[in-house]
């Protein structure tokens, strides 16, 4: 009967170390899983936020790119080829007022969450306001800026005068 | 019994982690499918984005990877889609004319971009062109078959005398262009393409005072899309990007909905230059500054090109806004801003020669 008891005794003992022991191992199991889901998720997060940022990149320079080869500002010589990197300031004083007037309706799919100015740095500094669209509440934003001649033909007696200036690009995510 | 009870409950624990992982990887391989037919969009748009900006270049794309896919374009409703089919990917866009066949299945796209000007330049037109069509060209047209010839150089054309002579190849498809409207109309579809899928042939016609049909075959004879006849709205001379737009659009249906994305943007356009109140014949935008600068010089050639004399800007560019507008609304009066744009351009030049300044 004693020796029963012992057995039994021994027998117990045993079965709860192998309770705890397996208890542990699931503990472990569970603390090395939850690891991995969290590293997963930031890992996720990164991953999403430079994805986010190489597109807004994108965005900026497709943007800039749209904005210089723009026919309401180029500076056209007729049927010729219209001169490179070079924006009409008498456009400009057009575009400005014909562009907010159709901001939502039409040039929203163009550019977007941006805003767009026309900064001139010689002769004067005149700035343009083309487009200023800001995201509400917006996270990050890329600008980008480009040098550009401005041609007035009403300022020159024979020729246009020329002036340079930059634009300027941002855009909002 | 116990052994036997572990073996069973091993057999289901193990096909349910089996089942697991096989779930698993096959949501990957559609998540992995998802992201790459919208990375394909993307890098696509990009590209079609770039290319529609740099003018007059011509853009040869190695597509090779994406030969297991089916590009498609529509436009309706003046919305462009591209995407890929039966994929979710897809962008849509109201702004740029994009010109294509409404599927693409090739190994090398041509994206070739030219300037629409009515007088001033509107934008630029992008034309999307496979490799496996090929443009055959005919017609009396000979000034144009040159023109056309020399400027597609990388493209699959070739000039031939008439239908008999058409030598099809396997695996591609045709596109014939009628320049002068002579050979398809009263014809049959040539012996040598009736083994071809209906969708595989079709036509572009022009015909006189610049109209274009489009026609598609139909078993052995030709059905024409159009019920009416579609006028090109272009000023002569080389390069005609709505002439070129007619020959690499699907059908007349893509080909109006995107030059009513030109329409519209030459509508803004005349505001830019005219301002808002060309509209009721008064001087705004650009040509307000003109006409301004020049008020006080009465007896200026200037001042009479912009507002004075018979012909004058103000009143080409009133009739240009009030015939852009009516053009979108009804083809028939799309003559009147061929006219208009003409009359423009002639002031304009008028105006460079005895003022030293342009409108556009």
């Amino acid at each position: 009967m004693r020796i029963n008891d012992m057995k039994n005794k021994k027998m117990t003992r045993k079965g709860q170390l192998q309770m705890t022991e397996t208890i542990a191992i699931l503990f472990i199991f569970f603390i090395l899983l939850l690891f991995g889901v969290i590293f997963y998720f930031r890992y996720q997060k990164i991953a999403f936020q430079e994805k986010q940022e190489e597109l807004l990149a994108a965005r900026a320079m497709e943007s800039t790119l749209k904005a210089l080869f723009m026919p309401e500002l180029i500076c056209s010589r007729g049927e010729a080829e219209p001169e490179d990197n070079c924006l009409d300031v008498l456009k400009l004083n057009a575009t400005q007022e014909t562009i907010q007037q159709y901001l939502d309706e039409y040039y929203f799919e163009i550019f977007s969450y941006a805003t767009i100015t026309v900064q001139e740095t010689y002769p004067e500094n005149k700035m343009w306001v083309l487009y200023d669209k800001p995201k509400p509440e917006f996270t990050r934003k890329e600008p980008t800026f480009f040098v550009v001649t401005l041609r007035d033909e009403l300022a020159g007696t024979e020729q246009p005068e020329y002036g340079f200036g930059y634009v300027s690009v941002t855009v909002y995510s | 019994m116990e052994v036997t009870f572990n073996w069973v409950y091993i057999l289901i624990a193990g096909a349910v982690i089996l089942l697991f992982f096989v779930g698993l990887v096959a949501r990957q391989k559609t998540v992995s499918e998802e992201r790459l037919s919208g990375e394909v969009v993307e890098i696509m748009s990009s590209i079609l984005a770039g290319a529609g900006v740099s003018e007059k270049t011509k853009n040869f794309i190695d597509a090779s990877g994406l030969a297991d896919y089916t590009l498609y374009f529509q436009c309706l409703d003046g919305v462009s889609e591209f995407g890929i089919k039966d994929r979710p990917a897809r962008t849509q866009n109201s702004i740029d004319p994009i010109f294509a066949p409404h599927e693409v299945r090739s190994s090398r796209i041509v994206t070739w971009s030219l300037p629409y000007a009515m007088p001033f330049k509107v934008m630029d037109f992008l034309f999307i062109i496979p490799s496996n069509v090929k443009y055959y060209v005919m017609g009396n047209d000979a000034d144009f078959v040159n023109e056309f010839l020399n400027s597609t150089e990388g493209i699959e054309r070739i000039y031939v005398q008439g239908l008999p002579q058409i030598e099809p190849e396997e695996n591609l498809q045709v596109r014939i262009i009628d320049t002068s409207g002579t050979v398809i109309p009263g014809s049959n579809v040539p012996v040598q393409l009736q083994s071809f899928e209906d969708e595989e042939v079709s036509a572009v016609v022009f015909t006189g005072a610049n109209q274009v049909d489009f026609y598609q075959k139909q078993g052995s004879s030709w059905k024409k899309n159009n019920l009416n006849p579609l006028r090109v709205i272009s000023l002569p001379g080389e390069r005609d990007a709505a002439k070129y737009a007619a020959i690499f659009a699907a059908d007349d249906q893509l080909y109006w909905c995107n030059m009513n994305k030109a329409l519209i943007r030459m509508e803004i356009l005349t505001k830019v230059y005219g301002g808002e109140e060309v509209a009721y014949g008064e001087a705004g935008g650009k040509l307000g500054e003109l006409i301004n600068y020049y008020k006080d010089d009465i007896s200026s050639d200037c001042r009479g090109h912009l507002e004075q004399y018979n012909e004058n800007a103000l009143d080409a560019l009133t009739k240009l806004s009030h015939a852009t507008s009516a053009c979108r609304l009804q083809q028939g009066s799309c003559a009147d801003l061929i006219d208009a744009a003409d009359m423009l351009k002639k002031i304009n030049d008028k105006l460079r020669v005895s003022c030293s300044v342009s409108l556009y």
